[in-house]
């Protein structure tokens, strides 16, 4: 994750990334007259934390949907891995290893804390009718051990109190969390948040920092963020993708990327010569 | 026996009342028992209605303006199969009947589902009220299968072979009230199941947010799917019992209040909960039959028929007004049996979370 920093600052416009876990290529998306998605290609390296930035509108929430399959590309690949995802619907995607979050997560009406933590793990046998009825041992051994797994990860996050409380009665930070949590109960190889701080008070937002790099150390999680405070970004990611008018600005450190008077200049709205 | 939240204990007190009160209109010879159990039959009936609905609506949010229509398809399956006066002169034993309501209610449920659910919820529910008048108008018309508004008699009982000699009154309605408590029963355990399983806990998620699910890996579509066939398919039992109940089937048993009945039953009792589900069926039926004694009652220039109606528009303003969630609102997690290590150690799940 820090030996592709080296060599950034020349090579910004073609991205050499030794590993992908997440390719884009040529992806293209519009709507109506409007082009929010204009031939953007980017590659993720396996193991780093990628941070994607943009003023907005600048088309970072179309391009997360359009790699975790909630739109279909009108022309463009999306690899996640080894295999072509493009077109496949969301759930095909996250059986890939790719999840995604959500910016305003929807609280789970009448579910618990773990409850709605256990709606995360991927495969499990009670979620087909079949098991049910037929191996309920199987399902009984799959519950107990997710529900383990999801205390686990609760404390993990310090919100372990919060495990029988009703979901719709955490504050929007825990909430964060909580969605944190259950995305990483599922078990992916690549993790995109779509701003996970927004909307988080100062405290949280570091602690926040300090469970990704937690995560993607020791698991060797992948991360592909989307932020707009630009602070956490910078400081968290080892690549930094800026996106504007739906195509990719420059790609580079977070130094080259600070440091660079396009972003400076998207960033301020300006764009003329 | 278990802990009951406060809502629980007024409910079964409420319930207890009841049958008290009942059984002491029996024992003073002012409600006869057999009619008592034909009502309490009745409300069996609608009490599957509503479970069947509360699967569809209460867990994944689908919205089903077919009750009546699926109801209507199982009981005319069972007419259509079972009756000697049957134009398709079949004459089989009920248990075909059963058969080809669940049969014919699967496959067309699956062909109103597989062209909607993919789209925005509404558009399911258009095209279930287009099938609800479809339903009606071929019963209506197609006289070669259905006799039309002539009707289906010469339905077969189904209940002759329980040991009920002793019943010192007419046990033709008792036998089908315990026929009707035994599906309810059935079924009740078989949606718990259900419910409290993974399977359930996806539907739930869908119905609070539907991307979120698929966010997080689950194959929505499918999972709607299902839930939208095991709940016609209930709703279809309710049919084939009400077919062998009443002996005789005409186009007016598809009247299309009764969808908007157990729409009011499920919300009534509380979108969600199985429980829920069985109180809204019984409160419905008890406020729809119980109101058939106002005639002695109101003025006889008051015609009774709309004052029902103006009681049950009553009934749902009071909800909203005062229990929005419904009587008794799901409010226990839901973790699959045995499984939960904090059940045993501490017992938290039992305050009214209010």
């Amino acid at each position: 994750m820090s030996e592709a920093v080296d060599h950034e600052v020349e090579a910004e416009e073609s991205p050499d990334v030794d590993d992908p876990i997440l390719e884009v290529d040529g992806l293209k998306k519009s709507f109506g007259g409007l082009v929010a998605t204009d031939d953007v290609s980017i590659a993720v390296e396996r193991g780093s934390i990628t941070g994607l930035i943009g003023p907005n509108g600048a088309g970072k929430s179309t391009l997360f949907n359009l790699i975790s399959g909630f739109y279909e590309p009108d022309a463009g690949q999306v690899l996640v891995g080894d295999s072509d995802v493009t077109g496949l619907p969301p759930h095909e995607i996250v059986q890939r290893g790719l999840v995604r979050t959500f910016q305003t997560p929807k609280k789970l009406e009448g579910m618990s804390v773990r409850e709605a933590m256990l709606v995360g793990p991927q495969a499990q046998p009670g979620e087909s009718l079949v098991p049910i009825w037929l191996s309920p041992s199987s399902v009984a051994d799959a519950e107990r051990a997710n529900l383990d797994r999801a205390e686990e990860l609760l404390q993990l996050f310090e919100i372990d109190h919060l495990a029988t409380e009703r979901a719709t009665e955490v504050s929007g930070g825990q909430l964060k969390l909580i969605e944190l949590a259950r995305a990483i109960i599922a078990e992916p190889d690549i993790l995109l948040l779509d701003e996970p701080v927004a909307g988080v008070n100062p405290t949280l937002a570091r602690k926040l920092a300090g469970f990704i790099e937690e995560l993607n150390e020791s698991y060797g999680l992948t991360f592909f963020i989307v932020e707009h405070d630009i602070n956490f970004i910078m400081r968290l990611s080892d690549r930094i993708v800026v996106l504007d008018r739906g195509r990719v600005l420059t790609t580079g450190s977070p130094q080259a990327v600070k440091s660079d008077s396009r972003v400076i200049d998207a960033y301020l709205g300006g764009g003329g010569p | 026996m278990i802990d009951l939240t406060r809502t629980e204990r007024t409910v079964l007190g409420v319930l207890i009342g009841a049958c008290i009160l009942l059984a002491g209109l029996v024992g003073t010879g002012v409600l006869s028992a057999s009619y008592l159990f034909y009502l309490l039959a009745l409300g069996g009936m609608y009490v599957l209605l509503t479970v069947g609905l509360n699967v569809q609506w209460g867990y994944v949010g689908l919205i089903n303006f077919s009750v009546a229509a699926f109801f209507g398809i199982g009981a005319y399956s069972v007419a259509l199969v079972t009756s000697p006066r049957s134009p398709l002169e079949l004459e089989l034993h009920p248990i075909f009947g059963l058969l080809a309501a669940i049969v014919v209610t699967v496959v067309i449920a699956l062909l109103i589902a597989i062209p909607t659910l993919r789209l925005r919820e509404d558009y399911l529910a258009i095209a279930t009220l287009g099938l609800a008048e479809v339903v009606r108008l071929i019963v209506l018309n197609e006289q070669w299968l259905t006799r039309g508004s002539a009707g289906v008699p010469g339905i077969p009982r189904v209940t002759e072979w329980m040991p009920l000699a002793w019943v010192p009154f007419d046990s033709a309605n008792f036998r089908n009230f315990l026929l009707v408590v035994g599906l309810v029963a059935l079924v009740f355990l078989i949606v718990r199941r259900i419910h409290r399983s993974p399977w359930g806990r996806v539907l739930r998620t869908i119905r609070a947010d539907e991307d979120l699910a698929k966010a997080l890996g689950k194959n929505t579509y499918r999972r709607k799917m299902e839930a939208f066939v095991i709940g016609s398919v209930i709703m279809a039992l309710a049919g084939v019992f009400y077919a062998h109940l009443n002996l005789f089937l005409g186009p007016g048993d598809l009247d299309p209040i009764n969808t908007f009945y157990v729409w009011i039953a499920v919300i009534v009792g509380g979108s969600g909960s199985d429980r829920g589900a069985i109180i809204g069926g019984v409160v419905i039926v008890a406020i729809l039959e119980g109101t058939r004694g106002l005639v002695a009652v109101v003025p006889a220039d008051v015609s009774v028929g709309p004052l029902r109606l103006l009681l049950v528009g009553a009934l749902i303003v009071l909800v909203v007004r005062f229990r929005s969630q419904g009587i008794l609102p799901p409010q226990r997690e839901l973790i699959w049996p045995g499984t939960d290590r904090r059940a045993s150690a501490s017992t938290d799940g039992g305050e009214d979370r209010e």
